[in-house]
């Protein structure tokens, strides 16, 4: 994420804590394209991306102090946009999923594999994100904690208010829906193509 | 749910479950799970072909989230160039409040005083340079090149600091920096035949001594008869300078007569200090009387800071004077500029430069009195609290504070909302604010006693003078609080600090019990402000050797597709 290479940028943070305006914009400029995309991949729309990426900054300036430096920053940075992410979402009371009441109901059904592999193999990046802004906000919000920034299984629990242990029925949900999405889009091709 | 799958035994017979796959190529399997899963695996095709396709999904997604589909939106990339040219009109503000000051400084203090200044024959000095150059403080080039020593060893340190400030345990650099400065400082001295006397009760340089350097002498009672070549500190409950001092004496005494002869200046911070002897350049004191005898002579000027002095000698050159009343009985070659109450001037009182008096009653000016002006006099004006121009200079204030509290947030976030949490430690901040209040004028005001200290002390005056309006700053960000409810943010902090402001500049405006409201918020502010200083500063407990290496940068990994004892493809 950062430009600069594969180092955690403690020199940036520590003279940005301290009030420098250039590392200050150092910082913003390393990290504004990737939270910016973790916003535009969690919320609705491209301008609600724009304005979280803004919060998200305008509230880092706020917390910077509280960074513990023997944490990595990008992925306390991460934290910080996921759980504005999810605020925002929860604040226009988006309609709730329910894996809190059945996640014990979860039919561990065995899929078919084969079709499964072809449904993969045959969608492309472009088409998932198409798909994904179709899935609920809780699923799209745990596959982006999880398979963009990486975020624990705990940390995951943790934003969702969700128990440890329900994290991966909350992931395997909402792949099922991503899949549904997915399908739904390859018939209404079809469809559209007959 | 994982927990609740690990626990079964699995049988070959049985494909495995979807989540069970998924949560074995996310390595949240236990280990003896995961090995049964991985065998599994190795057998049963079905269950390889799902697990390979969970993989790939997990592939897709993380290619999918991770494309760089659309650019950096405008409005963003712009914020960065905002946010910069919002820091510059912060920076334009400060500069704009400083340049306002200094000009209201110049316009207000230094041009009146200097034209009078020049009136009274001061050589077109200011008061600084008056204090500095034609005061007690000079000493000729030699003081400029070990002012300049000092200014290079603090600078080096400076820079030391900001070298080994990373490395190093903080503490442990500012030992270094404190013991490089006092280096620095005794360096000149023990270059010299310095001699050191202590006696318990009391001290006595003979009248046959010749001390060849400086001397430091302390005791209850120190008298001194002999001859010094260099200069003289003395620190004693009462000394005696009877002798020759051919450099200068700077006394830390309680009661300090000079009977004797000095060949450089006297530098005083004492109760009373009484001279009938000679000093041959100046005498600068901080004292609660001083009495210059009527057969005393000073060379050059005389700069107090006291009481009630009485000036009956001859003074060579100038005088520049704060205090209560002055009484002057003696000539003065000079001119005199003093803020008093009240200004006696006796009869046998000669002044061949110009008197510039201001103070509260008409000076006593006796016809037999030789003045070559008469004195040019003006009357402190002492506002009414209840007239209309109070109440509007009240108004201008807190705006003024106000702003100042909206720089100060600006300026350094992080270290106005620590001290508004710090102000919640009530204990420590009054306790701490006690000592900064009190503590740091007196060490100020002995640091500038001495020529290395001269810029340090007036330094830490100006700084501990600004803590003063800080301190109400940062409680009225907390008494914000209080009422408006808490917040992290820098916006909200800084609307609430007005509000807090606002109040407390309410409270304050009570008769009596107001004055010491803003004492107490005072003290409770600066003593909040310190404790967040000295955290900055405290040494930083080195954490496990684990946790001190920070993990190293690394970009939002590709999925966790790699399985548990490997998955086999199809």
């Amino acid at each position: 994420m950062s430009p600069s290479g594969t180092i955690e940028p403690t020199e940036v943070v520590a003279k940005a804590r301290a009030g420098d305006a250039e590392a200050w914009g150092q910082l913003y400029h390393d990290y504004a394209p990737a939270i910016f995309r973790f916003c535009r991949r969690a919320l609705p729309s491209r301008e609600d991306a724009e304005d979280a990426t803004m919060e998200v900054f305008m509230k880092l300036r706020g917390k910077l102090v509280q960074y513990d430096e023997s944490r990595s920053f990008s992925a306390w940075l991460y934290k910080i946009a996921a759980n504005h992410c999810w605020d925002t979402l929860r604040r226009r009371k988006v309609r709730q999923d329910k894996e809190t009441g059945d996640l014990d109901t979860v039919p561990l059904e065995h899929p078919d594999a084969s079709q499964l592999e072809k449904l993969i193999e045959q969608r492309t990046s472009e088409e998932v994100r198409k798909a994904l802004a179709k899935v609920g906000a809780r699923a799209r919000m745990a596959l982006v904690m999880r398979y963009y920034s990486d975020m624990s299984y705990d940390e995951i629990a943790d934003e969702l208010g969700v128990r440890r242990a329900f994290v991966g029925v909350v992931l395997l949900r909402a792949r099922h829906e991503l899949r549904q999405a997915l399908e739904s889009r390859a018939a209404l091709a079809t469809g559209g193509a007959q | 749910m994982s927990e609740a799958n690990d626990t079964r035994t699995l049988q070959s017979s049985e494909h495995l479950d979807e989540i069970t796959c998924l949560m074995y190529i996310e390595r949240q399997l236990e280990r003896v799970r995961a090995a049964e899963v991985s065998a599994h695996t190795q057998e049963c095709t079905q269950c390889r072909t799902l697990l390979r396709a969970l993989e790939r999904e997990s592939r897709l997604l993380t290619r999918a989230l991770f494309e760089e589909d659309e650019p950096l939106p405008a409005r963003l990339a712009e914020f960065q160039e905002r946010a910069r040219r919002s820091m510059q009109w912060i920076w334009g503000v400060v500069v704009g409040l400083a340049a306002t000051g200094v000009y209201a400084l110049y316009s207000t203090y230094v041009v009146p005083g200097q034209t009078e200044l020049e009136k009274a024959g001061f050589g077109g000095t200011n008061l600084l340079g008056l204090l500095i150059f034609q005061g007690a403080f000079w000493k000729g080039w030699q003081s400029v090149v070990t002012l300049l020593e000092v200014l290079a060893l603090l600078t080096m340190a400076g820079f030391a600091m900001m070298i080994f400030r990373r490395r190093s345990r903080r503490g442990y650099v500012l030992a270094m920096l404190v013991a490089t400065l006092l280096g620095g400082v005794l360096l000149p001295g023990t270059a010299g035949a310095t001699e050191f006397r202590k006696g318990e009760a009391s001290e006595r340089v003979a009248s046959d001594e010749v001390i060849h350097g400086d001397l430091f002498i302390t005791g209850s009672r120190v008298q001194m008869d002999g001859t010094v070549e260099g200069d003289v500190f003395v620190f004693a409950q009462s000394a005696d300078i009877n002798g020759h001092v051919k450099g200068d004496v700077i006394a830390f005494v309680q009661s300090t007569r000079i009977s004797g002869t000095v060949d450089g200046n006297v530098r005083g911070f004492t109760d009373s200090l009484f001279i009938s002897g000679s000093v041959a350049r100046n005498v600068l004191a901080f004292a609660g009387t001083i009495n210059l005898d009527s057969s005393s002579k000073i060379g050059g000027s005389v700069t107090a800071f006291t009481n009630s002095p009485a000036l009956d000698g001859e003074i060579g050159k100038d005088v520049l004077m704060f205090a209560k009343d002055i009484s002057l009985d003696g000539k003065v070659h000079g001119s005199i500029r003093a803020k008093a109450g009240d200004l006696h001037i006796g009869p046998k009182a000669e002044v061949d430069g110009h008197i510039n008096f201001e103070g509260d009653k008409d000076p006593s000016v006796p016809s037999q009195a030789k003045l070559a002006y008469p004195v040019e006099f003006k009357r402190w004006v002492h506002d009414s609290e209840n007239s209309p121009r109070h109440y509007v200079w009240q108004g201008i204030w807190s705006a003024a504070l106000i702003l100042f509290g909206l720089v100060l947030f600006l300026l350094l976030p992080d270290f106005a909302l620590q001290s508004v949490d710090n102000s919640e430690r009530y204990g420590a901040s009054f306790g701490l604010g006690i000592l900064v209040l009190f503590g740091v004028p007196i060490a100020a005001l002995i640091a500038c006693v001495t020529v290395v200290g001269l810029f340090v002390g007036i330094s830490a005056l100006f700084l501990w003078y600004a803590g003063l309006y800080a301190a109400q700053v940062v409680v009225g960000g907390l008494v914000g609080q209080w009422v408006l409810g808490r917040t992290r943010e820098l916006w909200p902090l800084i609307g609430r600090m007005v509000v807090g402001l606002i109040l407390l500049r309410l409270c304050t405006a009570v008769p009596v019990v107001g004055g010491w409201v803003k004492f107490a918020i005072v003290i409770w502010g600066l003593g909040a402000i310190s404790l967040s200083i000295y955290r900055r500063f405290a040494p930083v407990v080195t954490p496990p050797s684990g946790a001190s290496t920070p993990a190293p940068y690394a970009p939002p990994p590709l999925p966790p597709n790699t399985t548990v004892g490997g998955i086999q493809p199809a």
